[in-house]
């Protein structure tokens, strides 16, 4: 492939060599010469958006909040009136007209020259847009879960790692002070030899039974939004409560997977590896298209004798969050910045110059702004993310199977059940097809 | 639909076989009923169905004489039983049949308190430690505390003056497990949806040695209490067993709460608990869930091919829970090839089948996509001829690897 020199070449380079003593050639989108601000415009990111719905536009703000450090230029959506306001957002915020808008990734990958991408879609639509983002050697801040399936998450693994790209995964938890304290002070052994891990994530609510067929929206591009998804009628089902059924998304048990599991794995030094067998029981919906789980309990084993349980939190005596149990006592971290432990000392230790320190980010966002500038790996990298929610895809497959799982986590491979395995990934609709990267 | 309802007819016949063979009835369950609040008729009907369908129990029902008459020749032997279910509430009974039915539980007799029983026999000490909490009939702080659990999830002892016993209107509403570790709740989902019954609140002790099993939601709606209320308890009584439900108001013609799956599946549990101290029945395929209540028109559990058949009849706007009930199969087959097999070639008669309709097809192939065979293949690849089935049989195509 030719490779194009992009603005953040420039970025990247100037990061490295002394600023302003090489001239380098290189596009200016034209966009980025925005008003004012304190940072040049040549050094601002140039930020795309493809999914402008309830948590592209909180992610979209938070960007917003860096001041001018990032500027967004064009977006894309299926859904052409959110499309309108996250651009009158944008408009708003740049002071200008000039935002793009596009309904089609397709075209907007062919035409935008960006440095950055903020990708906030249904799992169903990661595998090909986030490996194709990586493709077009954008760096991405890509939402959790980062695929829907084991197979898909290989694949964008791979179209990330191969195209250098720096990608940050919407796992905010690990830059905020609590976890990062947490799972700092397991990490060294602060409550003994992790033994067994506790992991809450949310029940599953209620269901709507089976709503009437109805006309899509106008503004709806229906056939787009479920792209490789089969085809199903619209049912008024469509933002947000995607979440609930199956062909899109596993549940409370897979859009949580990206933060507490992954918190768990971050603690003990689990993010590159995944359990070697799962279990799972899950307990289905018996009416309606809701159908995924809304309770589970999955007890998976790693190869070094870690046992980690992830289930509802209603199930769990700490209810949410990560609890991990060492053989010296107990740690547990929550949002709204709890953080227990059996002993309250524990939580006063301080870390030695010597011991391990994680990484640290006081804002997630922030965090990707500096990465894409220093070409520095961000806080939550791809295949950490890809270890959490394979945690989570493997118990799905246990619950659906009714059978336990054994998984080879180097070769990424289920072993001796070649009818679990095909559960490993979900065939595309035509014409869709998943990149081979 | 000709060839499958003949199955179905031979597939019942073997089912009854199977059932027959499955267990012998085990214990004998006396229900108590001839005076009542709520329709003691409809109910004990039911609970005598309900019972006796889990294959455990024969089950008798006896009728107190009516409100006002002569209570003293009722003597029912409770000792003869190993579980007395209570759907009682009315006059006292005599001094001697409390005598023995206080000693049928101190020695070990098994109690079933069913629903408006909560509220019978005011100033009956023992009847109230029986049942662990009690309302109505002039019961107040006198009685013992109020028992609840706060939104936290933490029981509440409450001794706070007041009456006891309160009721809202019918409507559906969760229940939630609150000792999911007891052998009448072990592997039952911890939240499930509960149609159409009245939610007592505001009980009140003596409490001694109750162990709440689950809660419902009392909104403040109409002067509710805003506390999540005790629906299932269960209770020792010298060396008896105590299984206190409040759920299962007889309502209208359908008397949706009693046909409950949940209902009918804690209160067959609960008496066995109570008649033996241990559960052997298994979690049933249909149990309801925190998205959806789950109803047994005739309080029995669907078949595989009554699946089948109702799958063979889905169509958009119609109810998935003939698909969900052989997805549950599915799972439950674990890996069994021989099961997934039988499960298999029910499915593939119906993607052969010309009267089952292309939506249920649709739903056949998404399952066979990945326990098919070469038993169904065929079938299948037949399928991504047909227009309106072609994306769906290249699925199941593609994830079986036979392209």
């Amino acid at each position: 492939m030719k490779k194009t020199s992009t603005r953040r070449d420039f970025v990247r380079k100037s990061a490295s060599a002394l600023a302003g003593s090489v001239i380098i050639p290189y596009i200016v989108p034209s966009s980025s010469l925005g008003l004012g601000g304190q940072t040049p415009p040549a050094d601002r990111i140039v930020m795309g958006v493809i999914g402008t719905g309830s948590q592209g536009m909180s992610d979209m703000r938070d960007f917003m909040r860096l001041k001018d450090q990032v500027r967004f230029v064009a977006l894309c959506d299926v859904d052409a009136k959110r499309l309108a306001s996250a651009k009158d957002v944008v408009d708003k915020t740049n002071r200008s007209k000039d935002c793009r808008t596009y309904g089609d990734y397709r075209e907007f990958m062919e035409k935008e020259k960006l440095d950055a991408v903020l990708i906030a879609l249904p799992d169903h639509w990661h595998g090909i847009i986030y490996s194709e983002a990586a493709r077009k050697k954008w760096d991405v801040y890509g939402e959790k879960p980062i695929c829907r399936t084991i197979n898909d998450g290989k694949v964008i693994v791979k179209a990330v790692k191969d195209n250098g790209v720096i990608w940050q995964t919407g796992s905010w938890q690990r830059s905020q002070a609590n976890f990062h304290k947490g799972a700092e002070l397991v990490i060294n052994g602060r409550i003994g030899k992790v033994k067994y891990i506790e992991v809450g994530l949310p029940d599953g609510g209620r269901g709507i039974g089976t709503p009437p067929v109805q006309d899509v929206p106008e503004e709806l591009d229906w056939e787009m939004w479920l792209g490789p998804a089969l085809k199903v009628p619209y049912r008024g089902v469509c933002h947000w409560n995607w979440r609930w059924i199956l062909d899109y998304s596993g549940g409370q048990l897979t859009d949580w997977a990206g933060h507490h599991i992954d918190i768990a794995n971050w603690g003990t030094g689990l993010e590159y590896t995944g359990p070697v067998e799962i279990e799972g029981k899950g307990v289905y919906p018996v009416d309606g298209i809701y159908n995924a789980p809304v309770e589970y309990d999955i007890l998976c084993k790693y190869a070094n004798g870690i046992e980690m349980r992830v289930a509802n939190s209603s199930r769990l005596p700490k209810g949410m969050g990560t609890c991990w149990y060492g053989d010296l006592g107990w740690l547990h971290v929550d949002r709204g910045n709890r953080i227990s432990a059996s002993d309250p000392n524990i939580l006063k230790e301080e870390i030695g110059d010597n011991e391990t320190h994680l990484y640290k980010s006081d804002n997630h966002y922030q965090n990707f702004v500096d990465s894409v500038r220093s070409r520095k790996q961000a806080i939550a990298p791809i295949e950490p993310a890809y270890r959490a929610i394979s945690v989570a895809l493997l118990g799905e497959i246990s619950m659906t199977t009714g059978q336990k799982i054994k998984w080879d986590p180097d070769k990424e491979e289920i072993i001796d059940n070649p009818t679990a395995s095909r559960l490993l990934s979900r065939p595309y609709r035509k014409p869709w097809t998943l990149p081979t990267v | 639909m000709k060839k499958i309802k003949y199955f179905i007819l031979t597939a019942a016949a073997l089912a009854l076989i199977a059932v027959g063979c499955r267990k012998s009835t085990q214990y004998a369950a006396l229900i108590v009923t001839g005076q009542n609040t709520i329709d003691w008729q409809t109910s004990s009907t039911l609970l005598k169905q309900i019972l006796e369908e889990s294959g455990l129990f024969k089950a008798e029902i006896v009728n107190s004489p009516d409100a006002g008459g002569d209570m003293t020749g009722f003597r029912p032997k409770f000792s003869k039983y190993d579980v007395v279910v209570l759907n009682y509430s009315g006059d006292q009974w005599s001094e001697n049949t409390k005598q023995d039915f206080a000693g049928y539980v101190k020695n070990g007799g098994g109690v079933v308190v069913y629903h408006a029983a909560s509220s019978a026999f005011p100033g009956w000490k023992e009847y109230e430690e029986i049942c662990g909490l009690t309302g109505w009939g002039d019961r107040s702080e006198k009685t013992g505390p109020y028992v609840y659990f706060n939104r936290a999830g933490r029981m509440v002892v409450d001794s706070t003056p007041g009456p006891a016993g309160w009721y809202g209107k019918t409507r559906d509403f969760e229940v939630r497990m609150r000792n999911p570790g007891h052998p009448v709740t072990k592997g039952l989902p911890v939240r499930w949806m509960h149609p159409d019954d009245l939610l007592f609140a505001r009980l009140r002790g003596p409490a001694g040695n109750i162990d709440v099993l689950a809660t419902a939601f009392c909104d403040t709606t109409g002067g509710g209490t805003g506390r999540e209320e005790p629906v299932m308890m269960a209770v020792t009584y010298g060396k008896g067993r105590v299984f206190h439900t409040t759920l299962g108001f007889p309502s209208g013609d359908e008397n949706i709460a009693l046909k409950c799956a949940g209902f009918i599946t804690t209160l067959q549990r609960g008496a066995e608990w109570a008649a033996s101290g241990k559960v052997t029945q298994e979690v049933p395929p249909d149990f309801p869930s925190a998205a959806a209540i789950s109803v047994r028109s005739n309080l029995k559990i669907r078949t595989l091919d009554e699946n089948i058949e109702g799958l063979g009849e889905y169509d958009i706007g119609k109810s998935t829970r003939f698909y969900t009930g052989i997805q549950e199969e599915i799972r439950r087959a674990a890996g069994d090839k021989t099961k997934l097999l039988e499960i298999e070639k029910k499915l593939t008669e119906l993607l052969n089948n010309p009267s089952a309709t292309v939506e249920a097809k649709k739903l056949v192939l998404r399952e066979l996509s990945w326990i098919g065979t070469d038993y169904s293949l065929p079938a299948i690849k037949k399928l991504q001829a047909v227009p309106e089935l072609k994306d769906e049989a290249d699925f199941a195509i593609e994830r079986l690897g036979a392209n």
